[in-house]
């Protein structure tokens, strides 16, 4: 979870990731900022984000994105 | 009456929904039918009826629907089969061999997802676009004065075909992710693809949004019933009171050469647009409307886009169902295609956070622009129309930062009322100015007309003569101007998050049937039909 908030700080900094539920809700993140992030993730967790698991709720919070990366791992 | 209609592709005025053969004999039909069969028959009364409603406004074409459906019904078991035979393949194998494995079994599954893709993207490009391009490539021929002609193909295209396209195509790319089962009821899928309301002019669904929704109907109730026709007789209120009667306005304007000066052209385009979005959104509240009767809930495909702060924000708020197809199947796709990612992560690396990946979704962009533009007609003002909303959303992702830079410089508060006015005002303008060209024939006309608002801008005021030459009186712009402020009062109201009709519910009796009585008056006196009216035909049944 450090590195993936790492991650986040690195694409878009002054958000509480930590708790922060509405990244994608509430337009803290961008479309370029998810552009970046989907880069970012593949690289570093060795998994391939599909264009369907590219929805709010995969993507509102840091937790989510962990599932999602802990699901994808998984799925390999 | 005339019952011609009844025969097959002679029921073309019903691609309106306000056509009063519509509306007073097949819905009701349908709706009777429906009432009185057995609930476990009341499905297949929805499917006969949308056959029935595609064959009297299309013919014999209705064979292009069912070939669509049968194929995609036979792709998305093919797909599936495959799914399970991957599962099987790789559960047998230990964890670190899976990855390696898969590889060649998805690449099967690709197949056949870009064979289906093919099919129906590739069906539409031959019937909607070889005259297109082979026109050209005989004019480019011709201006290198070389003597090869080909012949100009043409092809009868049933109506609604780049709608029920997309939604075959969304089907098989849903299943090839896992998102929704393959069917292996070919009656439901045939009932999802061919659901008579959203056949002609969208919106576009998903497999998971309406297929089971469809199969489970039940008995109409009374509240979906009366909220249904709510939602009908206001799409009504908007395509016959203000659509149609600004049509020969409209005509006048851009189909005749009356050489009007520039005020009145400015005038055409913002009278065109408001058509164009009265027409449309009408034509969808009548859809969801329609559905609504028999316990469907349909996906909005409008959400007041005349409240858009930017262009990127208008576009998800005007045909939302198109908009997100091109970003669900093209735009991310694109974006997250490897070559993309790794163009992303070195570009990140040299040109920071906010023009790094604004490389990447450019092109992606692009495409889906490309893509937009001539989705909406083989010609080349569709085509500029799509680049012309690309470029007005690419600079705002690239002004972006600078604008927001120069707010906090010099303390604007971008969330202040005058602020959201002057961007939702710049918006629409720039709207206004896209549907000028998209409604004139052909781009040259387009820029003609647009030059001369700047060259030969005069507006003396509308008098009699200019209104007649026009083709309406003082009478029909009272009552344009007095039903846009209905509809932009309730805009408004639902723009703060109220339900305008839960509110309506709420209230007793008389005051719910005055309305709806009232509703049904205004449309009665003031809408625009019989004698010396056109309607507008359903402007998006032909894309």
């Amino acid at each position: 979870m450090e590195r993936l908030i790492e991650i986040l700080e690195g694409i878009q900094p002054d958000v509480d990731y930590k708790n922060c539920t509405d990244l994608i809700d509430g337009h803290r993140l961008s479309s370029l900022d998810i552009i970046s992030l989907i880069a970012e993730l593949e690289d570093e967790y060795d998994i391939t984000i599909p264009a369907v698991e590219i929805i709010p709720a995969n993507f509102n919070s840091a937790d989510a994105m962990m599932k999602m990366i802990e699901r994808l791992q998984e799925d390999l | 009456m005339d019952l011609s209609f009844l025969l097959a592709g002679c029921g073309k005025s019903m691609t309106s929904f306000f056509a009063m053969t519509f509306l007073f004999l097949f819905l009701p039909s349908c709706i009777i039918i429906y009432a009185i069969v057995p609930k476990t028959w009341k499905k297949y009364v929805l499917l006969i009826a949308s056959y029935w409603f595609f064959w009297l406004i299309s013919g014999l074409l209705v064979i292009y629907l069912w070939l669509s459906t049968l194929s995609v019904f036979l792709l998305g078991l093919w797909l599936e089969k495959l799914q399970e035979r991957m599962k099987t393949k790789l559960k047998a194998l230990p964890k670190e061999e899976r990855k390696a494995a898969k590889i060649p079994l998805i690449r099967e599954q690709r197949g056949v997802v870009v064979l289906g893709v093919v099919l129906h993207i590739g069906f539409l490009l031959v019937i909607k676009y070889s005259g297109f391009i082979i026109d050209n490539v005989n004019t480019l021929f011709k201006m290198l004065d070389s003597p090869i002609r080909a012949g100009v193909p043409s092809y009868l295209m049933p109506i609604g075909i780049s709608f029920f396209s997309l939604q075959a195509v969304s089907y098989i790319i849903d299943v090839y992710h896992g998102l929704v089962k393959a069917d292996r009821n070919f009656f439901r899928l045939s009932l999802f693809m061919s659901f008579f309301p959203q056949i002609v002019e969208g919106p576009i669904c998903r497999y998971s949004q309406t297929a089971e929704q469809l199969w489970q109907v039940g008995t109409i109730r009374y509240h979906n019933l009366t909220f249904g026709v709510q939602r009908i007789l206001y799409g009504m209120m908007k395509k016959i009171v203000i659509a149609d009667r600004l049509n020969p306005m409209i005509e006048n304007i851009f189909d005749k050469s009356n050489n009007f000066d520039g005020g009145i052209i400015a005038l055409g385009a913002i009278c065109y647009t408001i058509q164009l979005y009265m027409d449309f959104s009408g034509s969808m509240d009548a859809v969801i409307g329609v559905a609504e009767i028999f316990g469907v809930t349909m996906p909005e495909n409008f959400q007041r886009p005349f409240f858009s702060r930017n262009i990127s924000e208008f576009w998800k708020r005007w045909h939302i169902s198109l908009g997100a197809w091109f970003r669900d199947y093209i735009f991310y796709p694109v974006t997250t295609a490897k070559k993309m990612k790794n163009l992303t992560s070195s570009a990140r690396k040299k040109i920071g956070n906010h023009f790094g990946p604004l490389l990447a979704g450019s092109i992606a962009l692009f495409c889906v622009w490309f893509c937009n533009g001539l989705w909406h007609g083989a010609a080349w003002s569709f085509i500029f129309f799509g680049m012309y909303h690309f470029m007005w959303i690419l600079l705002e992702n690239i002004t972006a930062p600078a604008v927001k830079w120069t707010n906090t410089k010099l303390h604007i508060n971008s969330e202040c009322l005058a602020y959201r006015i002057m961007q939702i005002v710049r918006t629409a303008l720039l709207v206004i100015i896209g549907e000028l060209f998209f409604r004139t024939n052909g781009f040259q006309a387009g820029f003609a007309l647009f030059k001369r608002i700047f060259t030969q801008f005069s507006f003396t005021g509308l008098d009699a003569r200019t209104l007649y030459k026009l083709g309406i009186d003082w009478h029909d712009l009272c009552i344009v101007g007095v039903t846009l402020l209905i509809v932009f009062v309730v805009s408004l109201i639902q723009e703060k998050g109220i339900v305008v009709r839960d509110a309506l519910a709420k209230k007793n009796i008389a005051v719910r049937w005055g309305i709806l009585y009232a509703l049904i008056l205004y449309i009665i006196i003031f809408g625009a039909y019989g004698f010396g009216y056109i309607p507008v035909d359903p402007m998006y049944a032909h894309f």
